[in-house]
């Protein structure tokens, strides 16, 4: 059967001249710039085979290897990925080259289409997890017929990262969790909003950025052990695992609310922006919210307060009691929401960060893409997608030496009906 | 037991969030991590014990008091960087330099080494001696705009968010620098600008602006770009046993098929309300999701959010309890199976019983199967020197005696 999916034109420019940071980075970091080699330049997981079997779940975990340069090749089906269908697309018009999502957690992969309910299909799958150094996998596996066990009882040094919701075994281990769902039951969405909202997911699938970071984080750790010993492994990892290890305060409310006086109850209830801590809160100022907090230096913002005259009683002796500190600092917060509305945002912003103090100010996705900061850092990539050329995101970190990347997207096969495993594994150079 | 890590030297000079979360992460995969304080600069170390929070975040490393600001401590501060596979801070830029681990000291004292700065603006770039914490962060990165209700840009996401997420990156590049040297022998540095790692998560919004012209606004939880309905939270009838701060119960339907609906329609008793032909399609849901909302809400609040939770899922429909942490530690069925939870071996001098949330990384070859109680700060310091560096037991006592261990 003909595959469906149209070669693909997503591209980006290589930017991969040493550093993709114009600005000269390495010249202003003192300490950078130790050695240089014949491989500078190239990514730092250059070599490394992946086979790319994720959904949402995993599929930031293998971006992640991906943009660092790791050989990433992405089975689709016939009829294509289904997460070309997610939002937004180019011109709001869809297709499987204008999913902005899919540029952007896709990107840098080599692409291959796979019918699995074929026996060709699963063949070709076999033989490319045995020819890939790392598996990462949702499920195209078992639903192939093809057992982990299997693959490594032939490849002892494969790496296999077994992605699921909840886990291979327990009472919700068939649950259906997207986004919302998982949110919910991994603690995080009981965090979010206030008494005025119900509980809130995060913007965007920032959920399954945590569970991804932490496939790529299994994957390079099991290559790691590999590298050392020849012996590979399966790692598991849930979702739902994942969340509750990245909630701050909340695991230490329900297990040490009676040990500690900052935690009244073992579950705090939603409170908006204000941290738990209660020392930092989203104000509204004249023009825009800005984050502020008296802290780490009250007495800098108690001399700022005095000099604008608004102090109210912040300067009585009472406040000298240090048994007294917490309402010290949670009536300078006061204080605060008194005063903080009559400035205006940018200047407040700006007079706080001279002072030292860690405002921060509101900033909306338009004001960010003329950041001057990013500018200046040169953080924004070049892309194109589907022959539309577009500024986009740039770096989570810097590599001074193997520098991260957006790489243009390829096809690993001709488009055509299935070719013969060998060609295919020819094709993306995957043979021995 | 082997761990993935074993054998790789970190000596970690981070504080509060970020980098203990990233360093924690490879110390309990194996990495021997050496967290370096000062009691100079008391972070979380109180005189009458630790913080649970300074506990939490820096299990699975050893613990050495070293100060800096000494003649002594530097020789022993620079002598551990150049034994170390790994060096990672969050100090401001320079202050490294000045301790004399700069760059002639790099490249001749330990080629191999990687060196990860964690900030929170990087180096260079108006904006680069700002002072951020994680709240910062995110105002400044648009999650703060991106997380609430339509209307407001005052909420925001409820916790340190961008601080978990730059630490586990930042524990990525180690690994992938890690990677890089064994195939070319070489370290490097590496950059983790906390606000550009904030940045990125808004990918497709920022392409989005970019490409489309539309900037992104918080949307509750409404998905910005695809058709999914009924999808929120909704009230429940209270919980009975409901701890203080759980005065309100909540369940997560996310209907994401036709299929789907029709399921969730048949287990709510086939309500009129929910045969309009309008809500066939997707898109007819959506453009009705104010009213879809209000009826679904009506039903749930005649519901535990439990018994919603498992007879949505029995059919076929998302849906999941809105949990807590109490949920999470005490009640959470799942968790329980899978044992995520346990307790650290012996007490902790601060806390007593100290308890763990696993690493959620599950190997079959080299598990991480023991945790032990999170160090008192100083408690290695003898232990590394020693190791690390052969100090005799005298060189130590001089050290002690010169003030470069406190």
């Amino acid at each position: 059967m003909a595959a469906l999916v149209t070669p693909l034109t997503i591209s980006v420019a290589r930017v991969w001249e040493g550093a993709t940071c114009s600005l000269d980075w390495a010249a202003m970091n003192p300490s950078a710039g130790i050695s240089r080699n014949a491989n500078d330049g190239l990514g730092a997981l250059s070599g490394v085979r992946v086979l790319d079997c994720s959904d949402a779940r995993a599929i930031y975990g293998a971006k992640l290897l991906a943009d660092l340069g790791a050989d990433v090749v992405r089975p689709e089906p016939p009829e294509g990925d289904p997460l070309r269908a997610r939002g937004p697309f180019i011109g709001d018009e869809p297709g499987p080259e204008r999913s902005l999502w899919y540029a952007y957690y896709a990107s840098s992969r080599r692409f291959l289409t796979l019918d699995r309910d074929s026996p060709e299909g699963r063949d070709r799958l076999r033989r490319l997890a045995l020819a890939a150094d790392i598996v990462i996998d949702n499920g195209w596996l078992p639903a192939s017929g093809i057992e982990p066990e299997a693959l490594l009882a032939e490849r002892p040094s494969l790496v296999v990262v077994n992605s699921t919701s909840f886990g291979p075994d327990g009472p919700w281990r068939d649950y259906l969790a997207p986004d919302l769902v998982a949110s919910a039951l991994g603690g995080i969405c009981a965090t979010t909003g206030d008494a005025r909202t119900p509980p809130l997911k995060i913007h965007g699938d920032l959920v399954f950025v945590t569970s991804g970071t932490y496939i790529a984080i299994g994957a390079l750790a099991a290559l790691r052990h590999m590298r050392e010993s020849g012996e590979g492994q399966i790692v598991d990892a849930a979702v739902h695992e994942a969340l509750p290890t990245a909630l701050e305060h909340v695991l230490l409310y329900a297990w040490y609310s009676d040990l500690v006086d900052w935690a009244e109850t073992p579950v705090l209830p939603r409170q908006g922006s204000m941290h738990f801590t209660t020392v930092y809160e989203v104000l509204q100022a004249q023009g825009g919210g800005i984050m502020v907090t008296p802290t780490p230096d009250p007495e800098a913002q108690l001399a700022w307060l005095v000099e604008e005259g608004v102090h109210e009683d912040l300067l009585d002796e009472k406040w000298q009691d240090p048994d007294l500190r917490m309402e010290y600092a949670q009536r300078m917060m006061d204080v605060m929401r008194s005063w903080v509305p009559t400035k205006e945002v940018g200047a407040l912003f700006e007079e706080a960060q001279a002072r030292h103090a860690p405002y921060g100010r509101v900033l909306p996705p338009e004001l960010l893409v003329e950041n001057p900061q990013l500018e200046a850092r040169d953080w924004w990539q070049q892309y194109q997608i589907d022959g539309t050329q577009t500024r986009g995101p740039g770096p989570p970190y810097r590599f001074a030496r193997t520098p991260w990347r957006v790489a243009p997207p390829e096809r690993g096969d001709d488009n055509e009906a299935p070719a013969p495993v060998n060609s295919v594994l020819n094709a993306i150079g995957w043979t021995e | 037991m082997t761990r993935p890590l074993d054998g790789i030297r970190i000596a970690d000079f981070t504080h509060v969030l970020a980098g203990p979360f990233g360093t924690r992460i490879l110390g309990e995969l194996g990495a021997d991590v050496v967290k370096v304080s000062t009691t100079e600069r008391a972070i979380g170390i109180a005189a009458d014990g630790l913080d649970p929070y300074y506990i939490q975040w820096n299990r699975g490393k050893r613990s050495i008091l070293l100060n800096m600001a000494t003649k002594e401590g530097r020789k022993i501060g620079r002598a551990l960087c150049a034994r170390a596979d790994v060096v990672i801070d969050n100090f401001s830029p320079g202050v490294l330099d000045r301790w004399g681990m700069d760059n002639e000291f790099l490249h001749y004292a330990n080629p191999k080494l990687i060196l990860v700065s964690m900030s929170g603006m990087g180096v260079g770039g108006p904006w680069s001696g700002y002072v951020t914490f994680a709240p910062t962060i995110h105002a400044l990165s648009g999650l703060t705009s991106l997380t609430g209700v339509p209307g407001r840009d005052d909420l925001g996401i409820g916790f340190s968010y961008n601080d978990h997420a730059a630490g586990m990156h930042a524990a990525v590049a180690v690994l992938a620098a890690l990677e890089a040297r064994r195939r070319d022998g070489a370290g490097q540095r590496i950059e983790v600008a906390q606000f550009e790692t904030g940045v990125n998560f808004l990918g497709p919004s920022l392409l989005d602006l970019l490409v489309n012209g539309r900037a992104a606004r918080a949307s509750g939880n409404r998905l910005p770009y695809d058709l999914a309905a009924p999808h929120n939270c909704y009230p429940c009838r209270p919980f009975a046993a409901a701890v203080p701060g759980e005065e309100d119960r909540w369940v997560a339907i996310a209907v994401m098929t036709d299929a789907q609906w029709h399921a969730l329609r048949s287990l709510m008793g086939d309500p009129a309300w929910a045969h309009d032909s309008a809500y066939e399609t997707a898109a007819g849901r959506v453009a009705a999701i104010d009213a879809i909302d209000r009826q679904m809400a009506a039903w749930t609040q005649t519901q535990d959010a439990e018994a919603v939770m498992e007879r949505c899922q029995a059919a076929g429909v998302p849906a999941g309890v809105v949990q807590t942490g109490v949920d999470l530690t005490r009640r959470d069925p799942q968790l329980q199976a899978t044992s995520f939870f346990t307790v650290a071996e012996g007490d902790h001098p601060s806390i007593g019983t100290q308890h763990i949330d696993r690493v959620p990384l599950r190997f079959s070859a080299t598990p991480v199967e023991n945790y032990a109680r999170t160090r008192m700060p100083g408690e290695d310091t003898e232990a590394v020197l020693g190791e690390w560096l052969g100090m005799t037991a005298a060189e130590i006592r001089r050290g002690e005696e010169s003030g470069a261990l406190t």
